[in-house]
């Protein structure tokens, strides 16, 4: 588990709570009950705490968490 | 003696011209009386009718003030939910800032807004009689469903 994937995970819980266990197949939206400003909510918080910066378009239609680690990896790993 | 007779002659006439007069004028009552006896059931034939209709009146006024209810519990509903979309509070406790959010990610910001532009008039289509599509009716997660008018749009949906 990489520190990347925690700190997600990490703010995922912060964000949407524990009464749901967060799994990487989790859907943001119909599993743990967000919306599609939750999404870019989570998305500021992730930029702000791993100091990176994602454009728009690759964060526009995020729905699994699975999907978000991907994108946020690609950034922290370049 | 004939005047005797004469006067009991025209007695017995005048008696049967009163006689024929007094039953004339009963038949005549009769007549009127059962005239106005058939206008009396035309009466209330039409006050039952009346009564009918009105018992009928109240039945679709109690059932639409029961529909005009429901759809206010369901327009408060939806009203709460929208409410908690802009100022929603997350699991720690922070609320939602979406002036904040539009700084950051503007595009985003307006995709979203877009979006529930795009769901409010779908819900005016609905509300003026539009015919549910199947999305919209086999809509059960939430990601599927008209965020703006839920409770319209799509009635198999059940809220977490």
């Amino acid at each position: 588990m990489t520190e990347t994937y925690k700190v997600i995970i990490d703010i995922l819980e912060k964000h949407f709570g524990t009464d749901t266990q967060i799994t990487d197949q989790s859907h943001m939206i119909d599993d743990l009950n967000g919306d599609d400003f939750d999404v870019v909510d989570v998305v500021c918080q992730i930029e702000e705490a791993l100091e990176i910066s994602i454009p728009e378009e690759e964060t526009m239609g995020l729905q699994t968490v699975q999907e978000l680690i991907s994108v946020v990896s690609a950034h922290v790993e370049s | 003696m004939w005047k005797v007779k004469l006067f009991f002659l025209v007695f017995a006439l005048v008696g049967g011209m009163g006689g024929i007069f007094y039953v004339k004028n009963l038949q005549s009552q009769l007549q009127i009386s059962e005239m106005n006896n058939a206008k009396l059931n035309e009466g209330i034939e039409l006050q039952k009718e009346l009564l009918i209709q009105k018992e009928n009146d109240f039945k679709a006024i109690t059932e639409a003030n029961n529909n005009l209810l429901e759809t206010n519990t369901q327009l408060q509903a939806d009203n709460r939910a929208l409410d908690q979309k802009f100022n929603k509070i997350n699991a720690s406790g922070k609320q939602r800032d979406i002036g904040n959010l539009a700084v950051q990610k503007p595009r985003s910001v307006e995709s979203i807004l877009n979006k529930q532009a795009v769901e409010r008039t779908r819900c005016f289509e609905i509300a003026q009689g539009s015919p549910l599509t199947e999305d919209e009716i086999n809509a059960t997660k939430k990601s599927q469903i008209n965020s703006e008018c839920t409770s319209q749009a799509n009635p198999n949906y059940v809220g977490y």
